[in-house]
C-alpha cells in the first residue's frame, strides 16, 4: 500500500506543520497578453541590472565561446593573433607591393598606408559583421536551451557580440603592438623606416567609448535579426547577402575621397548616411592618428562621426531591444 | 498567519500553438498586423485549473503527447500561457530534460558552475554550493571528466543535485528519474520528502504511477490537453490505470485484425502477387503437427507458397520468431542463406534440428520478400503460436550451447606469468 493516506495535504488554515513556514512573497501573475509598449519601455533601464545579475553567465559564456573556438587546435590561443597578422601580410603584399596602389601626396615611408588603412577596416568590419550574423542566428541555434531552461534569452545575442568584439580587440591590439615595434625599430636604427610615421598614443583612450557604441549598434541590430529569424528562417539567409553588400558600399577597401577615386564626389553625401562609414572613420582616426592626411581627405571629423554613429547605435539598440522583448515569450514555441 | 498558502496557482490555463501552413502565411499575417490570419490554432493545453498548497506535491500522469510537458513548460516560465493565468510564489527550479544546458566538452565541475550561472547565480554562490552538489551527486572521479562521457544516469545525478542545491521553493521535474539507479532514486525521494517538510512545493511528471502514488499528495491526469482527473493521487492514478487497461485491449484487438493469419487467407488476395498459402509446424521428418515443443526439440516449419510469375518476381521466404513481448528472438531467410525458390508454387521446409528458444510463446511471422529481401509481397503468421517449454533453468531468450571448465589456471591479465597447466586456450 503506497503511503498516500499518510501524506494527505494538511489544511493550511488549521495550524499544522505549515504554521512556522515563512510567508512567501506572492509572485506576479503570469498572463497571456504580451506586455504593452509602455511596460516594455519601462524594462529598458533594467537591462544593465539583468546583465549584472547574470554577469557570471555572460562572462563564462564569452570565455567558453572563445575557448571552444581554439580548443583542440595546435596553436590554441595564438589563433586570434595569427588571423590579423596574416591578413595584414596579405593586404600589405597585394595592395602596397603587388598592385602598387598609390595615394597621391604620400611619402615613400608611408607606402604601407593602403595596407594599414584596409587592415583597420577589415578588423573592425569583421568584428561588426561576425557579431551581427552570429547574434542573428544565436536564438535559433540555442533552441534546445530555450525550450528547456528559463533564463533571460536577451543575453545570448549579447554574448556572441561580446565574443566578436573581443576577437576584434585581439586584432586591434596586435596592430598597435606592431606599429609601436616598428617605430621603436626605426628609433633604434634597426629599420630604415617604420610602417607608420606616428604611433597611436593618447587617442587610444577613445577605444572604450568606441567599443560601447559599437556594442550598442551591433547588439541592437543582432536583436532585431535574431527575433525575425525565429519566426522566419529566411532572415539570416538574406542578412548574410545584405551584410556582404554592405561591406562593399562601406569604405573598407577603398577611400571615399575625390583624390583617390575621381568622380566619387556626387555620391559622398549618400555614402555618409551609412553609419558604418562613420564607425570605420572613428577607428581609423584613433588607430592611424589621422595620418597620412590623404586617408582622411574629405572624411568627417572624428567627433562628428562618433556623434552620428553613437546616435544610430542608441536608436538601434532601443528599437532592437523592445522588438526582442515583445516577442521573447514566444521563442520557446517557435524554435 | 495570512501568508500565501499556495505554491502554485493555475487558473483556467491554456496553451495554443500557432500552426502556419507555410512561412508565406506568416509574412502575410505580420504584414497586415494580424488582420489577415494565416494560422490555425492548436490547443495543446486547455482549462487547467488547480491550486497546489505549499509543502505538497503534485504528480502529472498521462500518455505521450497529452500535454504534460507543455504544462510543465508553461509552469516553469519557459513559454507563456495563451489563456488563463498562473502564479508561482517563490523561486522555481525546473529540471525538464537531462543535460539541458550542459556543455558536453566540459567537466562535471565546470558544468555545475555553468548551469548555476544560467539559473542566475553568481560564481561565488555556486562555489559555496559546489561541495554539497558534488557530495550529493556522488560521481567520484567522474566529476572532473567531460560530461560527454557520462551515462544518462550520471547526467541525472548531476542535474538533480544542482536543482536541489539551489534550494528552490518550487521544484518542477519532468520525467527524468527513470534513468537513475535504485540507490540514487532513493536519495532523491528522501530529499523530496525533506523538501516537502520544509514547506516547498513539488510538481512532478512521471510514467511510473507507483512513483506518483509514493511521492505525491495530489495528481492530475492530462489527456488531450485537458485535465481528465484531478485530486488525490491514489484516486487519479486509479482512474488513469483503468482507462489505460481498456485502451490497451482496444489497441491489441486492432493489431490482431491487421495481421492476417496464413491459413485459408489466400482467397482474399489478388492472384497476381506471390502469396503464402499455408504454414505449419511439424516434428522434424514426421507428419506430426505440433505447437507445443521443448527447448532442444527437432522441428520443421513447412510453408506452402504460390508465385504466379517467378521470372518477373523471384521471391524469398523469411521466417521470424517473435516472443509475445515483441522481442525478435531470431529471423531467418532464404535470401540470407543464398537459397533460390523455383517454380510457380511449392512447399519450402525450414529444418531446425535443435530448437534453441527457451520458454515462452512465440509468434512466427512469414514474409515473402522480393529478390533483394527488401520489398514484402506478402506477410502472414503461422496460424498457431509456438509454445516452448524449457527443460533446464537457463534464463533469457535462447539456450546457449555451453560447458564449464572449473580448473582454469590462467594468470590475471597484466600480472606476472604463472606457469599454466596445459589447456587448449592457453596462448603464448
Amino acid at each position: 500500500m503506497p503511503p498516500t493516506s499518510a501524506t494527505q495535504p494538511v489544511d493550511p488554515t488549521s495550524g499544522g506543520p505549515g504554521a512556522d513556514w515563512a510567508p512567501f512573497k506572492p509572485g506576479p501573475w503570469v498572463v497571456p497578453e504580451s506586455p504593452g509598449f509602455a511596460h516594455l519601455l519601462a524594462k529598458l533601464p533594467g537591462l544593465p541590472a539583468v546583465v549584472f545579475a547574470h554577469r557570471d553567465l555572460v562572462f563564462s559564456a564569452v570565455v567558453r565561446e572563445l575557448r571552444a573556438r581554439f580548443q583542440g587546435t595546435l596553436l590554441g590561443w595564438l589563433w586570434p593573433l595569427v588571423y590579423p597578422i596574416f591578413m595584414f601580410g596579405v593586404y600589405y603584399f597585394i595592395f602596397a607591393e603587388l598592385l602598387q596602389v598609390k595615394m597621391p601626396n604620400i611619402t615613400p615611408e608611408q607606402k604601407p598606408a593602403m595596407g594599414i588603412f584596409m587592415f583597420v577596416g577589415v578588423v573592425v568590419w569583421t568584428g561588426f559583421a561576425e557579431g551581427v550574423l552570429r547574434a542573428g542566428n544565436v536564438i535559433v541555434e540555442n533552441g534546445n536551451l530555450i525550450k528547456k531552461l528559463s533564463f533571460p534569452t536577451e543575453l545570448l545575442p549579447l554574448n556572441v557580440v561580446l565574443v566578436s568584439l573581443t576577437t576584434m580587440m585581439f586584432g586591434v591590439g596586435i596592430f598597435v603592438a606592431v606599429l609601436w615595434l616598428s617605430i621603436a625599430g626605426r628609433e633604434l636604427g634597426i629599420f630604415e623606416t617604420a610602417l607608420w610615421p606616428d604611433a597611436p598614443g593618447i587617442g587610444l583612450l577613445w577605444i572604450p567609448v568606441l567599443l560601447v557604441v559599437q556594442l550598442l549598434f551591433t547588439y541592437g541590430l543582432g536583436l532585431i535579426l535574431a527575433t525575425m529569424q525565429v519566426f522566419l528562417r529566411d532572415t539570416m539567409q538574406l542578412a548574410s547577402i545584405l551584410v556582404l553588400t554592405w561591406m562593399f558600399v562601406t569604405p573598407v577597401f577603398w577611400v571615399a575621397s575625390e583624390k583617390v577615386i575621381p568622380g566619387i564626389s556626387p555620391y559622398l553625401d549618400t555614402l555618409a548616411l551609412n553609419p558604418l562609414l562613420h564607425l570605420l572613420n572613428c577607428w581609423r582616426h584613433v588607430l592611424m592618428v589621422a595620418q597620412p592626411a590623404i586617408a582622411f581627405d574629405g572624411q568627417p571629423a572624428f567627433l562628428h562621426s562618433l556623434g552620428v554613429f553613437a546616435t544610430c547605435g542608441a536608436v538601434l539598440f532601443v528599437v532592437g531591444y523592445l522588438f526582442f522583448l515583445r516577442s521573447q515569450r514566444r521563442f520557446a514555441d517557435e524554435v | 498567519m495570512a501568508g500565501i498558502n499556495y505554491g502554485v496557482e493555475a487558473e483556467n490555463l491554456g496553451k495554443a500553438y500557432r500552426l502556419y501552413a507555410s512561412p508565406f502565411r506568416r509574412v502575410v499575417e505580420a504584414a497586415t498586423l494580424g488582420r489577415v490570419s494565416g494560422h490555425q490554432q492548436f490547443w495543446a493545453l486547455r482549462n487547467i485549473d488547480f491550486k497546489l498548497r505549499r509543502g505538497s506535491s503534485m504528480g502529472l500522469c498521462g500518455a505521450n503527447g497529452a500535454g504534460k510537458s507543455t504544462l510543465l513548460k508553461v509552469l516553469s516560465g519557459i513559454t507563456a500561457p495563451s489563456e488563463g493565468r498562473l502564479r508561482l510564489n517563490g523561486r522555481v527550479a525546473s529540471l525538464l530534460e537531462l543535460g539541458a544546458g550542459f556543455h558536453l566538452d566540459f567537466s562535471g565541475r565546470s558544468n555545475i558552475m555553468l548551469n548555476g550561472v544560467m539559473m542566475g547565480f553568481t560564481r561565488r554562490e555556486m562555489t559555496a554550493r559546489m561541495g554539497e552538489i558534488i557530495d550529493f551527486a556522488e560521481l567520484g572521479k567522474y566529476i572532473d571528466e567531460p560530461v560527454r562521457t557520462y551515462s544518462s544516469g550520471m547526467g541525472l545525478r548531476l542535474g538533480f543535485s544542482i536543482a536541489i542545491a539551489i534550494d528552490p521553493e518550487i521544484l518542477i521535474i519532468d520525467e527524468v528519474f527513470a534513468v537513475g539507479d535504485m540507490y540514487f532514486q532513493k536519495k532523491c525521494v528522501d530529499r523530496i520528502y525533506d523538501f516537502k517538510r520544509r514547506g516547498k512545493t513539488i510538481l512532478f511528471c512521471s510514467h511510473s504511477l507507483y512513483d506518483i502514488r509514493q511521492l505525491c499528495d495530489e495528481a492530475i491526469w492530462v489527456r488531450e490537453g485537458r485535465s481528465a482527473a484531478l485530486g488525490d493521487a491514489l484516486f487519479v492514478t486509479n482512474e488513469y490505470t483503468s482507462y489505460q487497461r481498456q485502451h490497451i485491449d482496444d489497441a491489441s484487438r486492432a493489431l490482431e485484425a491487421m495481421v492476417p493469419k496464413a491459413s485459408g487467407f489466400a482467397d482474399g488476395l489478388p492472384d497476381e502477387l506471390p502469396q503464402v498459402r499455408d504454414a505449419r509446424v511439424y516434428r522434424l521428418g514426421t507428419d506430426e503437427e505440433t505447437y507445443e515443443v521443448h527447448t532442444g526439440d527437432a522441428i520443421e516449419i513447412r510453408v506452402w507458397w504460390e508465385n504466379p510469375d517467378p521470372a518477373a518476381m523471384p521471391i524469398h521466404i523469411g521466417i521470424g520468431f517473435l516472443r509475445q513481448d515483441s522481442t525478435i528472438a531470431a529471423g531467418v531467410g532464404t535470401h540470407i542463406d543464398g537459397q533460390r525458390l523455383k517454380g510457380k508454387s511449392g512447399c519450402t521446409i525450414l529444418c531446425i534440428p535443435k530448437l534453441p528458444l527457451l520458454a515462452g510463446q512465440f509468434l512466427m511471422p512469414i514474409v515473402l520478400f522480393d529478390e533483394g529481401g527488401v520489398h514484402r509481397y506478402h506477410e502472414s503468421l503461422v496460424p498457431e503460436n509456438l509454445m516452448v517449454r524449457a527443460r533446464t533453468k537457463d534464463v533469457g531468450l535462447v539456450y546457449i550451447d555451453h560447458g564449464w571448465d572449473l580448473d582454469g589456471a590462467h594468470p590475471l591479465p597484466g600480472e606476472s606469468h604463472v606457469p599454466a597447466r596445459k589447456t587448449p586456450a592457453a596462448r603464448r
